[in-house]
């Protein structure tokens, strides 16, 4: 049975000593977010993350959500969980005060999210859809909507969900279907049938609030006639409370690889009532609101999942034992050496744990920029932080979760058949894992975004807020006798990067499938070159730290560096490869001879 | 045939003016006469009025102040004897017979024996103006027809009558030709000459249909813009340019001059939205607005006239399905089935027969009709190129499906084209069904004709190396925009080492609408956002280089520009032996302008410039000064006569008025260098290094505290200063130029790293506008 334990120690050191947590408090609006508060809040969120979400993790994948009747019923005990994590404030840790929230930090919330996924990803799926929803209305519903909804949405009273997909369109969403007829009372009609629908009906909340795409009437063709809409599960009587039903209902659920515990729903909307967020037509902009901090969050939901399948086996290789290492016994006194002397499960282990820790300093850069873009005085600060966090959000959606799938696999091949099968737990993180490479658009999205929108926004702007800083690491470091060794390869690295963003750039002006062919691989040179350079930053930090270090964490910080820099960034050679090749090996392959 | 060292010009109207100004930019003196205004203190008021008008002129109507000498005001009551001095009198009073008769009457009788009088009319036949004239004047009279601006628009058409002498017709059209840079074409008697019979017929057709079909102003003005290879403006969007007040006169004029048979009568229906407009003052860009104008009770909103409620409403892009799904077809766009598809073969079917009809009315050469349009409205081709590019056939079966006259033309050319390339050779079709070689003027040379008959001698994907005879070669830039990149760099490179094996002397020409606006910024910004530092450098590097050895190879160098050459592409000139320069060239370093320094040679060039062609004070500091003057502000050249007084041009370069002949005159240039050629000296420049770069300072931070400078402006002008100055030199050690380009390399890649000189490249590029940050 998998055990989890939240990585404070590390949490910490990515976001005090790497991402400079101190300064946030002074950021306007953050002056209270002291490390004095900090502190405290993280040890109370891996608290419920270990002792009350964790313990239904594997209890919940084995039993699902039940589904009779239009009724759909969380497995046991999520109800109860539910409402210690409601009754904790762990709702509303990252939502406006203005509307109840508490107001924290992305760089703190980032990590609080990272636990919940760790312990329990189906269970973090109803408060990440509601804050999903919440993001889309605060930014822009109406005032009268904003006060009738968002409180209840942040105390968790209320749940939210995104309704997008239909039967016949999922990334394509010019393509939907779903009717809004205006009432003449500023109400909508709403008709249609979704599907996909993650927390769409479950047994948790008072209300759901859906948050619906739809067309007008006299909507143009494709995605410029979309519009947005808050559709709640019961209309609201006059108090203000949850009355008569609204033509909600849902279909069925589906059977899925994983995050079982949580429920897909086919939704169908029957002349539900509901009212306009943002413009008319301009549904896809509210909903790119909501789509950004998602697609972050799913990079998490890998990072989460990675670090416990990481945990689970390290311990299984400490006490797994089994044969001898290749070079002698290394204990007499067992019957057999732990498999953690074989040099294979070390590079499993380390290849793993390298992932971990890197991704979760990736996610830190792109959570404190997030709190720059929000809350710099300096407005060429902030529009530079949003500039990277535009540049840097498909990156970390699917490098995220391409590696916490790849961890997972790792995490589960330490344990041999042990792995496969389900009472440790370990196949459940791979299955979970699976699906964040696939929804809020699939990692091949990801790329095509990257390659396509982010890369040639103002002229390649955007690009200057990454490459900038990491060019001037490396021109000030590279001479660095202590850090060559870390700086050196990421230099290598970053020239091929160099080579092959201009590659893309000029070869897919040309000619639009060059750049398509190249973008998931592009994204990844990216992505191990952007860890590369944290890991080189670590290894700086950690390396001045090694004489007060009482219990090897820096030893071991600037091992996993090492690690990084001689194992896995040379991925990036064969990735700047594959990106020169280009695309016409594929798209001359003759369609028929598939 | 009689020179023409002076003239005259009657009328000083904005035709008059212009036509006058252009005279004197080709440095012949002129007379601008105008009536005497009643109860005038001032006899001369009009015509000088009109010369402080052409002065202020937006764009410039004169080249250099010194041409804006050479032009005397006068009236036509104090100063008529003055014209027994002048070899050609030109009249662009108003378009009434009644006056230009009286006047041609007192012409008559002041003129010297011999000269030339011709008329700018645009409606009035010259079977008209010589009614009742003397024969003497019949003899030496004929029609020069300019286009608005004079001095901008290349198009001059000519007709003579058959009374006119053809000496007198040679003359006028020699001197339009060499001194006026014009292309003429000779059009016949016939009402509104060449283009703007079609033009006119053109216009009329777009806009009654489109009111007619109830289509909205922006899209069609995407349709008869880019598809059809005519300027974005459109048809709505030109009528605002030009005036709309202008159509109804144009129209009656032409609709009272020509036969009744004459397809333009079926299309001259009034448009009552047209009328109410004007009535409105609504009379165009000059008015309050036109088709288009911009609201500012709303902001400063453009709005789109409604052509069915003829009420103003927000403008929007132009949205037209048909474009899309047509491509690059011009057949497809007109045969799409849609309102916009059957608009455009509405409008460019109808016009492209028209043209066809006009053959053998207007003018007798298919090219004449094609030059007139290109020139005289600034189609990009022809309308026999675009009835080529549709197809005869295919022109001729719609023009039956749909019930519409074909034009006898069409018939003669059934299954041909009215141009073609015969080995190696341009032809066009003839009156008499025959194809004829396409003759360009004794001393037109065009590298777009040389192509069709050889292969290049070196070539890539931004440049090419062309044999044009005589032992010369010229080197073309062929990159978008005549941007300067990497390949270009590499294959000056070669070409510099084939010319010295192979020619006698190198031309650097092309034929793009301006010779270079610089290095490629998109590349140069992009490098930037990666930090490619080391690429950018090397680029500077190879830019100083290939520069240094154009300028140090051991044959003659002749650089021909014509339009813009900024930047990189003024560096080039400026490493030339010589240069023949278009006289519309417009020179300038304009680096600080995106944040730079020049980078590839041009500080240390226009530094050696000034400190021997400057005719300065003693000292190393005025040559500094002014180069700084010049560059810290990125001063144009607005001509190649400003260009000689900045020294972008030396004084002994020369200067082409007409286009078409600067290949030419540039050939001949760099042959006249070969005989005894010996590469330049390389300077040596004495700099005064740390206390001037302090005087520069002083200057910079002065207009910084007036306002005239931003902050980013002392940045870049400060780097500059340091480039200028030496440096950390001073006068007692000179600088060779290794040593002034090190400087320009280091200030430069100081400065390409600085966030203002990134946003000011990145504005550049995605606005076109600079910053001024």
């Amino acid at each position: 049975m998998a055990s989890y334990t939240a990585p404070l120690r590390d949490m910490r050191y990515v976001l005090f000593d790497l991402m400079e947590g101190d300064g946030l408090a002074s950021l306007p609006g953050f002056e209270d977010f002291t490390r004095d508060l900090i502190d405290p809040v993280l040890d109370e969120a891996a608290k419920i993350c270990e002792q009350v979400l964790h313990p239904i993790n594997r209890s919940g994948d084995e039993e699902g959500c039940a589904f009779e009747n239009g009724v759909v019923r969380t497995p046991k005990g999520f109800r109860e969980a539910y409402t210690l994590f409601r009754e904790g404030g762990w709702t509303s840790i990252s939502c406006d005060p203005a509307h109840g929230g508490q107001g924290w930090p992305k760089s703190v919330g980032i990590l609080i999210e990272e636990m919940i996924c760790s312990a329990n990803l189906s269970f973090g799926m109803y408060p990440g859809l509601s804050h999903g929803a919440y993001v889309a209305l605060h930014a822009h519903g109406s005032d009268e909507l904003k006060d009738t909804y968002l409180p209840k949405l942040v105390d968790g009273t209320w749940s939210g969900t995104m309704c997008l997909t239909e039967p016949h369109c999922g990334t394509d969403l010019g393509l939907l279907r779903t009717k809004a007829i205006p009432e003449g009372d500023g109400s909508y009609k709403i008709t249609g049938t979704k599907i996909f629908i993650s927390a769409g009906e479950h047994d948790l909340t008072e209300n759901i609030i859906h948050l619906v795409l739809a067309r007008l009437p006299d909507a143009p063709k494709g995605v410029k006639g979309i519009s947005l809409f808050l559709v709640p599960k019961y209309r609201l009587k006059e108090d203000g409370t949850p009355g008569a039903s609204n033509g909600v209902s849902c279909g069925s659920i589906e059977h899925k690889m994983g995050i079982k515990a949580s429920s897909t729903c086919v939704m169908n909307f029957d002349d539900s009532i509901g009212w306009l967020v943002g413009e008319p037509n301009k549904g896809m902009r509210a909903m790119f609101a909501m789509m950004n901090t998602e697609r972050l969050s799913v990079g998490v939901q890998g990072l989460g999942l990675a670090e416990a399948s990481y945990q689970g086996a390290v311990t299984y290789a400490r006490e797994r034992l089994q044969g001898r290492a290749l070079t002698g016994v290394k204990h007499p006194d067992k019957p057999a050496d732990p498999i953690i002397v074989h040099p294979d499960v070390r590079r499993m282990l380390l290849t793993h744990r390298a992932y971990v820790e890197g991704s979760r300093a990736l996610a830190a850069w792109v959570g404190r920029a997030i709190d720059h873009e929000e809350h710099h005085p300096d407005p060429a600060v902030r529009a530079e932080a949003e500039e990277f966090v535009a540049l840097m959000t498909p990156v970390v959606k699917a490098l995220l979760t391409d590696l916490g799938f790849e961890a997972t696999n790792l995490g589960m091949q330490v344990f041999g058949g042990h792995g496969f099968i389900r009472e440790h737990g370990m196949e459940q993180y791979v299955r979970d894992c699976r699906i964040a490479q696939i929804y809020e658009g699939t990692n091949g999205i990801q790329a095509l975004d990257l390659v396509g929108r982010k890369l040639p926004a103002h002229a390649g702007r955007n690009l200057r807020r990454f490459f900038h800083p990491v060019s001037a690491f490396i021109e000030a470091k590279v001479e660095d006798e202590q850090l060559g060794e870390f700086v050196q390869p990421l230099a290598k690295a970053f020239v091929r990067l160099q080579q092959a963003t201009a590659q893309v750039a000029r070869a897919g002006m040309a000619n639009p499938d060059e750049a398509g062919a190249a973008a998931t691989d592009y994204l990844r040179l990216l992505g191990l070159t952007a860890l590369g350079y944290l890991w080189a930053k670590m290894a700086e930090i950690s390396l001045a730290k090694l004489n007060d270090d009482p219990d090897g964490f820096h030893r071991a910080k600037v091992a996993t560096a090492r690690f990084y820099v001689e194992r896995v960034l040379p991925q990036t050679n064969a990735l700047f490869a594959m990106v020169m090749a280009g695309g016409k090996s594929m798209m001359d392959f003759d369609e028929a001879a598939f | 045939m009689a020179n023409i060292d002076k003239v005259a010009v009657i009328g000083a109207g904005t035709m008059g003016a212009g036509i006058a100004a252009q005279v004197a930019n080709a440095g012949i003196p002129v007379l601008l006469l105008d009536i005497v205004p009643a109860d005038a203190t001032n006899r001369n008021a009009i015509a000088e009025g009109a010369l402080e008008r052409l002065k202020k002129a937006d764009p410039a109507a004169f080249m250099s102040r010194d041409a804006a000498r050479l032009v005397t005001p006068g009236n036509i009551e104090d100063h008529l004897a003055a014209l027994a001095e002048c070899d050609w009198i030109v009249e662009a009073v108003i378009e009434r017979l009644d006056i230009k008769q009286s006047l041609y009457a007192k012409i008559e009788a002041a003129r010297k024996p011999g000269s030339v009088v011709s008329s700018n009319t645009s409606t009035i036949p010259l079977s008209a103006l010589i009614g009742g004239l003397p024969t003497t004047f019949a003899s030496d009279f004929c029609i020069t027809h300019f286009f608005n601006p004079p001095r901008y628009m290349r198009l001059l058409e000519l007709v003579g009558g058959p009374a006119t002498r053809p000496e007198a017709l040679e003359a006028v059209r020699h001197f339009a030709d060499h001194r006026l840079g014009k292309s003429v074409v000779e059009a016949k008697d016939r009402p509104g000459f060449i283009a703007n019979r079609l033009g006119v017929y053109w216009l009329q057709a777009a806009v009654i249909e489109a009111v007619e079909m109830g289509l909205d102003i922006e899209d069609v003005d995407a349709i008869v813009g880019r598809p059809m290879g005519i300027p974005k403006t459109g048809v709505f969007g030109l009528l605002d340019l030009v005036g709309l007040d202008l159509m109804p006169h144009v129209n009656a004029s032409l609709a009272a001059a020509l036969p009744a048979e004459d397809p333009f009568h079926a299309l001259n229906r009034p448009v009552p939205l047209v009328d109410k407009l004007i009535a409105e003052g609504y009379t165009g860009r000059k008015g309050k607005g036109g088709f288009y104008r911009v609201n500012r009770e709303a902001g400063k909103r453009k709005e789109a006239v409604d052509l069915v409620t003829g009420a103003f409403r927000p403008a929007r892009k132009a949205d037209v399905e048909a474009i899309a799904a047509a491509g690059r077809s011009l057949t497809a766009l007109l045969d799409h089935d849609s309102p916009h598809g059957r608009y455009a073969w509405r409008v460019l079917g109808r016009t492209l027969a028209y043209a066809a009809f006009l053959l053998g009315d207007a003018a007798d050469e298919v090219e004449a009709i094609d030059e007139a349009m290109r020139l005289g409205y600034n189609w990009k081709q022809g309308p026999f190129q675009l009835i080529d590019k549709v197809g005869v056939d295919w022109l001729v079966s719609r023009l039956e499906r749909e019930g519409w006259a074909v034009p006898p033309a069409l018939r003669l050319a059934a299954g041909r084209t009215f141009h073609r390339i015969e080995a190696g050779r341009r032809q066009v079709l003839g009156l008499d069904g025959a194809y004829h070689d396409l003759v360009r003027p004794e001393g037109v040379v065009l590298l777009d004709d040389l192509k069709l008959n050889r292969q290049p001698v070196l070539k890539n994907g931004s440049a090419a190396l062309w044999d044009i005879g005589d032992g010369v070669a010229c080197f073309e830039f062929t990159s978008k925009m005549n941007s300067i990149d990497s390949e270009i760099m590499d294959l000056l490179g070669k070409s510099i080492r084939r010319v010295k094996k192979d020619f006698k002397a190198l031309v650097i020409y092309n034929e793009g609408s301006n010779f270079s606006a610089g290095a490629n910024l998109g590349l140069a910004l992009f490098a930037a956002n990666i930090a490619a530092w080391t690429e950018i450098e090397q680029m500077v590097t190879a830019g100083q280089q290939t520069y240094r050895a154009l300028k140090y190879a051991p044959f003659p160098v002749v650089g021909a520009p014509s339009g813009m050459a900024l930047g990189g592409g003024c560096e080039i000139l400026l490493h030339c032996d010589a240069v023949q320069a278009h006289a519309e060239t417009y020179v300038g370093l304009v680096e600080v302008g995106v944040g730079l320094v020049p980078g590839w040679g041009g500080c240390k060039e226009m530094l050696s410039r000034w400190s021997s062609l400057g005719n300065l004070p003693k000292g190393p500091m005025p040559a500094v000064g002014k180069v700084f003057e010049t560059v810290a502000v990125a001063t144009v050249a607005k001509s190649a006569a400003e260009a000689k007084e900045l020294l972008f041009l030396r004084p002994s370069d020369g200067v082409t008025m007409n286009r078409a002949r600067l290949l030419a005159d540039a050939k001949a240039k760099a042959l006249s260098l070969v005989e005894g050629y010996v590469p330049p000296a390389p300077p040596v420049l004495t700099l005064p290094g740390p206390s001037g770069k302090v005087a520069l300072d002083l200057a910079i931070g002065s207009l910084r505290r007036q306002g005239k400078a931003t902050p980013h402006d002392e940045v870049v002008s400060g780097a500059l200063a340091e480039v200028l100055t030496g440096g950390d030199t001073d006068v007692t050690t000179p600088l060779d130029e290794e040593q002034v380009l090190e400087l320009e390399r280091s200030r430069f890649m100081r400065l390409v790293r600085h966030p203002g000189t990134l946003a000011r490249i990145e504005t550049m590029l995605l606005t076109g506008k600079p910053l001024r940050n």
